[in-house]
């Protein structure tokens, strides 16, 4: 990739890193963690008897909800000759379900009072807490093809993501009809409600492709900022405030049907990681490649995670943090202003055909315009340094509808 | 008791609100009628200490009665049964909030019944109908049901009498050294088995020990590499078979091995004549056939030598809808909607199967090869999966009928 032609440029710049900007970081990495274990586990507290009501009659939870430690993300297509109606009384099944399960309650009986009955719940959160379990519905681009007379009907700016630079997508990752996102601070919760919801849904829908994702690697409001597979924090700038979320996230167009405003479009892109070979690079290369020393998570122009980087810093003639580093394309201010929630996790599939660690990054973002995202990956698909160490091999996006009030259900209008 | 104050409360509600015809033939303690059937409505809300079902009134008079239920914002409730004792009269399923209401209309005698809300904090709530008892209500779905399995049992004993010929007619090709011949044979005899397996398994023979798979009669017939039993080694259809199609030859061994077949298949025929099925059993047993192809066929375990995995899949969907049919006409009286459903489940499978159809090949199907499974395996799988959960759903039914 980007290393061709530059590599005289490149050694400079990294000498200059290591000496400087990044040896602010090296002193509070020598002087002991910044915050001990302790104190972040108590600023992350984790009270699994915490429910999010379903509910909310504006924006669907697990979006602006701060992170739950696991996700279970599953998509899905609907069966051919599936009609309008019955999709209808799907959504009305999976909100009712989301709603009984977010509350820690089985979805129907565990032990059927007929010796005949087969159990309506699967069972295995049956004596767990509610563990701040969000189910999260996304609708894809096909449910708005011709195949289920819900066509015309779509968010308007529902389009499949285009073909992007760099892009080394596997169709079997890609794509689906619909998207259920579950996430809980127990995985066994999480699991259930997608396990439960396919089940409701079997013989209209079908599994397409599914990520398992732990250690959230995106921090919300009042989160300590976590750190991706490759060590590194993830998410330090973003969006926390009502003021971006309304600006950035929630849908408020009048354009836009009824069932999508206040709600949002979610991009998911699967991120394989390199792992054996990041970990093999030098901490100057990362923290070129990123723009950031690793432990701080400092800007290479600061001293402190949250100090706001300064692209326009220059040592010895050449920019401090590298122009094509992931901070620097990435960054609002060279996006126009421009920003997306993401709320992504770490996942793993085990190990690859070749014995290494098959793990990395699974993407997950909220938008109000998913040109946003297309923008900022067409420019980092082009020249991130970050491209050595990953590649995208899953694609999708779906439209979130707004969350129904008590007595309706999700995009209840859509079948009006 | 409270009954007559509730009633009348109600019915001044519903007098109100004009949902109902009111002043009409109706008694003043009962539900109000309408068009000649008393009218119930049952509400189903979310409050302060769980979801509540409703009933604007807990009696009406006997005859036709109609049940209107619309799931207000009651999210753990899906579904609402009325029930005489045990038995389920009439229900509602995929109740939610958000849907429009549904009814349901029953012919129903004097006497004490149930509205079943399950999920609700007060599940089952009574009800009472006044007058005479049930004339000829809907007491024959019971009957309907049983004539059903009485049918099916003659199916089951035609099937493994057509076992018995099929086997004896591979034992004979087995016997003349035609590998070609016996091949043949071994996939004409395969189908009868398929068809019931789930009706005729779990016998031993007298004097074992049930953990003892000499004397499983299961294992004796249908035993597969999967599940070989090194204490008792190879038997039945698949040793045939591995010998047949992996070493495409006819030793002593592949002999006896026909010959035990033979006697094996006639011991469960002499058994399957006093074999008697309840309607929950040709439930239970349709729903079994099913997932004997998700866990046998799609996956490719059962023939894994001559591959013929989709003419077992075919004869074990064939099976289940013969079970399945034995029960409709009773099964249609107490849930239209689910037979509706399976219908079409049904057809889908049987649509997907077609596609795989080739009389050129051994026993009409495509090999089911493993790139066949590769490409259309998920496919295959979905399908069958949403048939065998809702066929799961039907014993229930079956046997509270």
């Amino acid at each position: 990739m980007a290393t061709e032609g530059k590599g005289f440029t490149r050694r400079r710049l990294l000498a200059g890193a290591g000496g400087g900007a990044a040896a602010g970081a090296a002193v509070g990495f020598l002087g002991g963690r910044a915050v001990s274990p302790a104190e972040a586990s108590a600023a992350d507290g984790l009270d699994l008897s915490k429910a999010y009501d379903f509910y909310t009659g504006d924006h669907q939870v697990g979006i602006a909800t701060p992170p739950q430690r696991h996700l279970v993300f599953m998509s899905l297509d609907v069966v051919e000759g599936t009609t309008a109606e019955q999709l209808k009384v799907l959504f009305a099944r999976w909100s009712a379900a989301m709603a009984t399960m977010m509350k820690g309650n089985p979805v129907g009986s565990v032990e059927p009072s007929r010796s005949n009955g087969v159990p309506q719940d699967t069972g295995e959160a049956y004596d767990l807490s509610p563990a701040s379990l969000t189910v999260t519905l996304g609708l894809g681009p096909g449910l708005f093809d011709d195949r289920f007379g819900l066509a015309g009907r779509g968010p308007k700016l529902l389009a499949e993501i285009p073909r992007l630079p760099a892009d080394e997508l596997k169709p079997e990752l890609c794509g689906g009809d619909l998207a259920l996102q579950a996430c809980a601070d127990d995985p066994q919760v999480a699991y259930h409600a997608i396990r439960d919801l396919i089940r409701i849904g079997r013989g209209l829908v079908t599994t397409r492709w599914t990520v398992l994702g732990f250690g959230r690697a995106s921090a919300g409001k009042g989160q300590k900022t976590p750190r991706n597979l490759m060590g590194l924090k993830d998410g330090t700038r973003n969006i926390t405030t009502d003021e971006d979320l309304d600006e950035f996230v929630w849908v408020a167009d009048e354009d836009e049907p009824a069932w999508m405003r206040g709600g949002s479009y979610l991009v998911t892109r699967k991120i394989n990681m390199d792992i054996e070979v990041w970990d093999g690079t030098t901490i100057d290369t990362q923290h070129v490649t990123i723009g950031r020393d690793k432990a701080e998570g400092a800007p290479l122009t600061g001293k402190k995670e949250f100090d706001t980087p300064d692209f326009k810093a220059v040592r010895d003639g050449e920019p401090v943090i590298d122009p094509t580093s992931h901070v620097a394309l990435a960054a609002s201010e060279n996006n126009g202003g421009t920003k997306i929630l993401r709320r992504g996790y770490n996942f793993t599939d085990g190990l690859n055909p070749l014995g290494q660690l098959d793990a990395g990054l699974f993407f997950i973002a909220f938008m109000k315009d998913p040109a946003t995202f297309v923008d900022l990956q067409r420019k980092l698909g082009r020249v991130d340094l970050l491209n050595e160490y990953i590649a995208h091999v899953g694609s999708a996006i779906f439209a979130v509808p707004r969350a129904p009030k008590s007595g309706h259900f999700l995009a209840q209008e859509l079948f009006g | 008791m409270s009954r007559k104050a509730i009633s009348v409360a109600a019915l001044t509600a519903l007098c109100l609100t004009g949902l109902a015809a009111c002043g009409s033939e109706s008694d003043d303690s009962a539900a109000p009628k309408k068009k000649g059937a008393s009218q119930v409505a049952v509400k189903l809300v979310s409050g302060s200490d769980g979801d509540v079902c409703e009933l604007d009134t807990d009696t009406a008079a006997a005859g036709p009665v109609t049940f209107t239920v619309a799931n207000e914002s009651a999210a753990g409730v899906t579904e609402v049964e009325l029930m005489d004792g045990q038995k389920i009269l009439g229900e509602k399923e995929n109740l939610a909030p958000g849907l429009p209401e549904v009814t349901f209309t029953l012919t129903l005698g004097g006497g004490d019944y149930e509205v079943y809300c399950p999920g609700a904090a007060e599940e089952r709530i009574p009800f009472t109908v006044t007058g005479e008892a049930a004339a000829a209500p809907t007491g024959g779905t019971a009957e309907l049901l049983a004539a059903g399995a009485k049918d099916y049992t003659g199916y089951v004993n035609t099937q493994l009498d057509a076992m018995v010929t099929g086997v004896e007619n591979l034992r004979k090709a087995v016997d003349s050294g035609d590998v070609a011949a016996a091949q043949q044979a071994y996939a004409d005899a395969r189908p009868f088995y398929e068809k019931i397996e789930s009706d005729v398994e779990g016998f031993v023979m007298e004097g074992f020990d049930p953990t003892d798979n000499k004397g499983n009669l299961d294992y004796l017939i249908d035993m597969r590499a999967s599940n070989l039993d090194e204490a008792v080694g190879w038997s039945g259809f698949h040793a045939v078979e591995r010998d047949l199609f992996e070493a495409k030859k006819i030793t002593d061994q592949t002999k006896k091995y026909a010959a035990d077949l033979v006697t094996n298949a006639t011991l469960l025929a002499e058994i399957g004549k006093s074999l008697e099925f309840k309607p929950e059993d040709l439930a239970n047993g349709a729903a079994a056939l099913l997932e004997e192809v998700q866990s046998g066929k799609i996956t490719g375990e059962e023939e894994a030598y001559s591959h013929i995995d989709l003419v077992d899949f075919a004869n074990n969907v064939e099976g289940a809808q013969q079970a399945y049919a034995a029960l409709r006409p009773g099964l249609e009286k107490i849930d239209a909607e689910l037979v509706t459903t399976i219908d079409a489940r049904f057809t889908a499978v049987i649509d997907d199967l077609e596609g795989y159809k080739d009389p050129e090949a051994l026993g009409g199907y495509q090999p089911y090869t493993a790139e066949l499974k590769a490409s259309d395996g998920k496919k295959l799988s979905a399908t069958v999966q949403s048939l065998q959960d809702v066929l799961g759903r039907l014993a229930e039914k079956a046997a509270t009928a």
